[in-house]
């Protein structure tokens, strides 16, 4: 019996590990992709529902639902290609860095008017960007002059409508993937935005890059500024105290991300596992949650070498997973000035 | 005897038109490429000049005429300008250069009056300093003594002031504005309205300082003279920024690549296109002074179209052309290169429509107005055929085996406070 057991489990490939480029892309739809996304459309439902019996800034209730549907899309915020990219669904729910303060400007005037627009989903999906999604709740909940300007009715009313409206965005970037970008995926090979699997993994592979390079340079390098001119006031959702919680949870999400792309190589495997555990044993350990830090040399030093921790993790990625997929990282659509 | 002549003839005739398609080596490629950069940045140079004098009309003899004079030679001058745009990503070079000519959205507070004024703002301290008001002032701590107005001033103290980036002091943008002064008609039409009586000395002059602006007109004007002078250098034969591109032919055609990818999506796609509409905001718009952005999109696209196809045509009317990347693609996939030639044509074509409906009547500003269907559909077709366009240029770097050669200056997140400037 035993035997057999053996023969067959030797005849049998090994389930556990995907091998091919197919099987890769398969694993990363079922097991991040897919998953993350109906995580998002949960806790965003979640946080609609909150906000229609609570729209009061500092409501407990209502800052809870927030901050677990936030986490949820820190987890997606990576996948910023096909169902995020289409109908600029991406920036509807988060728009940021906001290097002009579009966002209070945006909020302000229609708060100031009462703007009626934001009565209708349909009319409030034609405002700007600045006034949707994660980044333009966090100064109705958390800005000492957003949350207390104008009307309440009218602020508890806008609460809803972002709230309904982050809602609507992720279900409808849900369902195109499930619909059909997932299937674009898996049938890599056979259609004109895949014409092989390798394009779908570059694809991953690229997002992975990029979230790693977004996390280091941006949620990290933003506040840091420069030695002489610290910034602190540009660290991501500092009003919500969220910063430093934002870099763990894309570190920890694109580890997860690195590691199913991995699978052909357990010794990468484990070696990025290291990196994601000394990068997220170092924001453990920073307790500093709006890098206020950087102003200070103490402070700086360990939000660098947070920033180089993650820039390790992003090195392997680059210098080892890609040559191991074959591919290299396809264009960024952060390129710009 | 006469019959074989021409058969021979005819023979040879062939053989030349085919035999150096299949000749194409990556140096042949590449020579192409520096010859189409050199002709467009000396484009981009005589129009500055022909600017250059424009402005210097302006200043000795200010009138409704000279102005208009001005804001032609202006347009006129962006034309090569903006093709050149896709030499900038993969050739470290021309991306450290630039920002002194190039450099935008700007907090244009900084330079002079501007109604729509908003007071300093939490990124930057400065946005309202308004130089041609204030000859002297502090700066980061600093005494500044800005009595004269010298390029040097502009491009080493103001400059990207206080570490950022939207103090725009040098270049096409600073000299827009200028010309046109803000744009106050917000998502309706309209582009800037400065009276030319902003330069009149004397009793004339409107809005104070006429002789400080018209010094600060004239310095920024003389550096992207200089600024210009320099790069198209950089390109003639024997210049560093081709010596550069030939000292290694994979990172050179990966240069070339990388330069229409960056300029389609991250670029031109992104930044400046879709970010504007998401925001409806008109302050966005790359040529928000003037109203040309429909312009500059479209020759952003045509610049990328250049690349690939080996071919330039100058402003007057000189073609430069000859082995290109089209040619090697097709050498190695037909349907690739097909596929290729089939998106440009395409981009081109969407942000034509941009363009041809701007000049209509539609102006971009209204395009961006919350709500506009149209000008969604407009924008969003030149973004989506920019991004279907980097798609296939992906393909490109894969087919010709240049997967994974890295090359300085691709990614902007080296600077990462550039980004969503």
């Amino acid at each position: 019996m035993r035997q057999l057991l053996l023969a067959i489990a030797l005849i049998l490939p090994l389930p556990l590990s995907a091998q091919t480029a197919p099987e890769l892309v398969e694993d990363v739809l079922s097991q991040h992709v897919l998953p993350g996304y109906a995580a998002l459309v949960e806790e965003t439902g979640e946080l609609a529902t909150v906000a229609e019996a609570h729209c009061a800034p500092g409501d407990a209730a209502l800052r809870t639902a927030y901050g677990e549907a936030f986490d949820a899309w820190m987890r997606v915020s990576h996948l910023t290609f096909g169902p995020a990219e289409e109908q600029n669904r991406l920036f509807a729910l988060a728009f940021w860095p906001d290097s002009r303060g579009v966002t209070p400007r945006s909020l302000s005037a229609l708060i100031e008017d009462a703007d009626p627009v934001i009565e209708t989903a349909d009319g409030f999906a034609t405002v700007s960007i600045a006034a949707r999604g994660f980044f333009a709740l966090e100064f109705l909940l958390y800005d000492e002059a957003i949350s207390t300007m104008g009307d309440d009715a009218y602020r508890c009313a806008l609460v809803q409508a972002i709230t309904r409206d982050i809602a609507v965005t992720a279900g409808a970037i849900r369902d195109d993937w499930e619909t059909r970008f997932a299937g674009l995926m898996r049938e890599a090979g056979t259609n004109d935005r895949f014409q092989s699997p390798e394009e779908a993994l570059r694809l991953f592979f690229s997002s992975l890059n990029q979230g790693l390079e977004f996390t280091a340079d941006l949620r990290l390098g933003r506040p840091l500024g420069s030695y002489d001119n610290p910034r602190p006031e540009r660290a991501e959702a500092r009003r919500s105290g969220r910063s430093l919680r934002h870099v763990a949870l894309s570190v920890e999400s694109l580890g997860q991300l690195a590691h199913l792309l991995a699978q052909r190589d357990s010794g990468l495997q484990a070696d990025l596992a290291q990196a994601v555990e000394i990068a997220l044993e170092r924001a453990e350990q920073l307790d500093d949650p709006v890098f206020a830090g950087v102003a200070e040399p103490q402070g700086r030093i360990r939000v660098e070498a947070l920033q180089q921790r993650v820039r390790e993790f992003r090195d392997l990625v680059q210098e080892r997973l890609g040559p191991e997929l074959g591919v290299a990282a396809g264009f960024n659509s952060l390129d710009g000035d | 005897m006469t019959r074989a002549f021409t058969l021979t003839t005819a023979l040879a005739g062939t053989l030349s038109l085919t035999l150096p398609l299949q000749a194409q080596t990556a140096a042949e490629v590449l020579d192409t490429y520096a010859d189409i950069a050199a002709a467009n940045y000396a484009d981009s140079l005589t129009t500055a000049q022909v600017l250059d004098a424009a402005i210097e009309a302006l200043i000795a003899d200010p009138s409704e005429t000279t102005l208009a004079a001005a804001r032609s030679a202006w347009l006129a001058a962006r034309v090569p300008y903006q093709q050149t745009e896709v030499f900038r990503f993969g050739n470290a070079i021309v991306d450290d250069w630039e920002g002194r000519v190039n450099a935008w959205p700007l907090d244009e507070g900084l330079i002079d009056y501007t109604e729509a004024y908003a007071g300093p703002s939490d990124e930057n301290q400065l946005a309202a300093l308004n130089v041609v008001a204030n000859p002297t002032f502090t700066l980061s701590g600093e005494e500044i003594d800005a009595t004269e107005i010298t390029p040097a001033l502009l491009q080493e103290t103001l400059h990207e002031a206080d570490g950022v980036e939207a103090n725009v002091a040098t270049g096409y943008h600073a000299i827009e504005f200028l010309l046109w002064g803000s744009d106050l008609n917000g998502t309706e039409p309209g582009a800037g309205s400065r009276p030319w009586t902003d330069y009149a000395q004397g009793e004339d002059c409107t809005n104070g300082n006429c002789d400080r602006r018209a010094d600060y007109l004239a310095a920024a004007s003389d550096l992207l003279v200089a600024d210009l002078e320099y790069m198209a250098a950089q390109w003639a034969e024997g210049g560093e920024a081709r010596a550069a591109l030939m000292a290694d032919e994979s990172a050179g055609l990966v240069a070339m690549l990388t330069g229409m990818g960056s300029l389609s999506y991250g670029e031109t796609a992104g930044e400046r296109m879709r970010l504007g509409l998401m925001l409806n905001d008109p302050e966005e718009e790359h040529s928000c002074f003037a109203d040309n952005t429909h312009n500059d999109h479209y020759y952003n696209g045509v610049g990328i179209q250049n690349v690939y196809l080996g071919q330039y045509v100058g402003v007057d009317g000189t073609v430069v052309s000859g082995p290109s990347l089209a040619d090697l693609v097709a050498a190695e996939d037909e349907t690739l290169d097909t596929e290729m030639r089939l998106r440009l044509a395409e981009a081109v074509r969407a942000l034509g429509a941009i363009k041809a409906a701007a000049e209509a009547g539609f102006a971009y500003d209204q395009m961006l107005a919350r709500g506009s269907e149209g000008g969604e559909a407009l924008i969003m077709g030149g973004v989506n055929g920019l991004i279907a366009q980097t798609q296939t240029i992906e393909r490109v770097v894969t087919a010709l085996g240049l997967d994974g050669i890295d090359v300085e200056g691709s990614d902007s997140l080296d600077n990462p406070n550039a980004v969503f400037q």
